[in-house]
């Protein structure tokens, strides 16, 4: 079942596909889904607080996780930071290189969709956008569908 | 010094519809403002206006949030206001939490926090909401007095036109320094009255400029706050001398009867038991006004403007045709919580909006009430306050008020608001020959020299028609049950002098 809407799933592969092309580093980097979190984090616990942000992420986590089980042991901390998606999303990228199955970095992703899909519920698009755009200044927002979101 | 040598002090619109002219034109910039009141009192949507209408991306507003309601539920409930314009956030509006900062430090690093956020922004508003939850720290290293002392001047000198929120009770007034700081403090109150819930603002200080002093009435809409002025909104307006014109009733009798008509900018009483006529007589004096091209307001209370403008239908008036042409409005005004102030707010919208010249309010029982409760107490004091307002811009006023008829008196209104009324028209039901007819008589025109005769009258199909003479066969015609006389036919009693114009 899924727990985002169609849109909101856009949305947050908008913003992953940004985050992706700006790591044009050829070291090894953290994820892109955490890079991501962490925007989001610093930016929603500025304008909520952050036991606003944190309420708000450990919801999005709890939601997720029904549609990906596996995310049972990342964990949302008392300052909203998150933990045990790194060795989530490694061991996934394992278990897919071995099986074949979902793609790496699924729960990242939907966790990031149930953020945002929360968010949108509370706020409504417009205040949402606005917030998002604040963290990603030079992404295409608008064009949730566009290949990274990048704006022209 | 000289007027010009003066620092100018500019005036920031409020957002807030009808607070400018009640703070005098504007609130003053670089103010620093207290918002107090008790929860639901309307402080955020208050600040949210200001903040909405104030601030751009070159100048932002910075919204500080500490403990208290949450900033996501602010915005999920401010945006539903039709001020609030996600676009501005977050370059021109930028929400901060101080949550942890007030959780975790002290006073000390809270204002170290707004500092540096401030620097960061150079915001020409700020906001700290609210900020009682943030002073409420027993064991700050910072005392309140020193932080308060601290901020205002900073924000000040970063030049920036700032609004404390708190939840305060009045009896906290005294001896608290917030209140000897702020350059401005305005109070907001809702208080239940039997069934009806008043809500009304106060600037108790605004230093710098004349507010209008007193309680105002204010609402809160889908639109936000709207405030209305104790002084309806035309303190700033001169007041419009009326002229010498006579505004005919569109009955020559009874024009004749006033001298030539009522005087331009007089407020008329109507008074009359049920059925006498006296929405008639308000209708003819209407229509006659927009046959002379003089536009008019009726503000109905007891019957739908629908109503009303089929039974002007009915005696040959048409008020259908003027109300297409802008020429007339009827205002139905009937919630059951009204205050004068709003209902006057209307009737001065429509005054402005068609320039009309004749009000008629029908009936003033009515208008009592839709009033709430609580305002009706003050029912006399706030039609003095209209009254005085309306006719100062040049407006003719027709009140019509019902009174009980009585064999051993002549009241002239259950309100005792004759004095308010420069001329009065009393309308009564004698009995004669066996039949209840109708008599009418000016009792009072405090500009001119109106007839003493006691006039019988009837309502046709051509409305309020005055028939033959004074009524001088008869004795104890006010008392409704008269005696017959054997005296000859008067003559029709006229003016003993020529009118000279209007005196006040």
């Amino acid at each position: 079942m899924m727990t985002t809407h169609l849109k909101t799933r856009d949305l947050a592969r908008c913003l992953l596909a940004y985050e992706a092309a700006e790591d044009n580093t050829s070291e090894p980097s953290e994820s892109v889904t955490l890079r991501v979190y962490e925007k989001l984090r610093q930016g929603l616990c500025e304008f909520a607080g952050v036991a606003g942000f944190q309420s708000l992420a450990s919801r999005a986590l709890v939601l997720a996780r029904t549609e990906a089980p596996s995310l049972i042991a990342v964990r949302v901390a008392t300052d909203g930071t998150l933990h045990g998606l790194g060795e989530f999303e490694h061991q996934m990228h394992v278990d897919n290189n071995r099986a074949g199955e979902s793609p790496a970095g699924e729960g990242g992703f939907i966790l990031i969709a149930c953020l945002l899909s929360m968010l949108l519920i509370m706020l409504g698009e417009g205040a949402t956008q606005s917030l998002l755009r604040a963290m990603w200044p030079e992404a295409a927002l608008n064009n949730y569908n566009s290949a990274n979101g990048r704006s022209a | 010094m000289k007027p010009q040598d003066k620092v100018k002090i500019n005036k920031l619109h409020t957002g807030v519809p009808g607070l400018d002219e009640i703070v005098g034109g504007g609130l003053p910039e670089f103010s620093f403002n207290i918002i107090a009141g008790a929860p639901g009192s309307g402080k955020t949507t208050l600040a949210h206006q200001f903040v909405f209408a104030n601030a751009t991306a070159e100048r932002p507003a910075l919204y500080f949030t500490v403990l208290g309601e949450s900033a996501i539920k602010m915005l999920r409930y401010q945006q539903q206001y039709s001020f609030f314009d996600s676009a501005k956030l977050p370059d021109s509006i930028r929400f901060i939490n101080l949550s942890q900062v007030v959780l975790e430090k002290d006073l000390g690093a809270v204002l170290e926090q707004i500092t540096k956020e401030v620097e960061k922004a150079n915001p020409a508003v700020v906001v700290v909401d609210s900020f009682r939850t943030m002073v409420r720290k027993p064991d700050s290293d910072m005392d309140l007095q020193s932080f308060i002392q601290r901020l205002a001047l900073f924000l000040a000198s970063w030049q920036a036109t700032t609004f404390l929120i708190g939840e305060y009770a009045e009896d906290e007034l005294r001896d608290n320094p917030i209140f000897t700081v702020a350059d401005g403090l305005f109070w907001l109150r809702q208080t239940a009255e039997r069934n009806s819930v008043v809500r009304k603002l106060q600037i108790i200080k605004l230093r710098g400029q004349d507010s209008v002093p007193g309680l105002h009435t204010f609402r809160i809409t889908d639109a936000g706050v709207q405030a209305f002025s104790r002084t309806f909104g035309l303190s700033a307006h001169k007041r419009n001398p009326p002229g010498d014109r006579r505004l005919s009733f569109g009955v020559p009798e009874l024009d004749k009867m006033l001298d030539g008509g009522v005087p331009e900018g007089d407020s008329v009483l109507v008074a009359g038991s049920s059925g006498t006529g006296k929405s008639v007589l308000a209708t003819q004096f209407i229509a006659e006004g927009i046959r002379q091209g003089e536009p008019g307001i009726v503000a109905v209370f007891e019957e739908r403007p629908e109503a009303y403008a089929e039974r002007a239908t009915s005696l040959g008036l048409d008020l259908e045709a003027p109300q297409k042409d802008g020429k007339l409005t009827i205002l139905y005004l009937r919630p059951l919580d009204l205050s004068v102030d709003e209902t006057m707010h209307s009737i001065l919208d429509a005054v402005q909006k068609i320039g009309a010249k004749r009000l008629v309010i029908d009936s003033l029982a009515g208008f009592e009430m839709a009033l709430s409760p609580g305002f009706r107490a003050d029912f006399r004091e706030s039609l003095y306050r209209m009254i005085y307002a309306l006719t100062g811009i040049g407006v003719t006023i027709l009140s019509t008020v019902e009174v009980d008829e009585s064999f051993t008196e002549f009241p002239f209104s259950t309100y005792s608001i004759s004095f308010l009324c420069d001329d009065i028209l009393r309308l009564r039901y004698v009995s004669i020959d066996g039949q209840l007819r109708k008599i009418m008589v000016v009792i009072k025109m405090r500009g001119g020299n109106h007839a003493k005769d006691i006039r019988e009258y009837e309502i046709t199909s051509k409305g309020v028609v005055i028939l033959g003479k004074r009524m001088a066969n008869y004795q104890g015609l006010i008392s409704g049950i008269p005696v017959h006389t054997d005296q000859p036919d008067p003559k029709e009693e006229t003016p003993r002098e020529p009118r000279t114009g209007k005196k006040r």
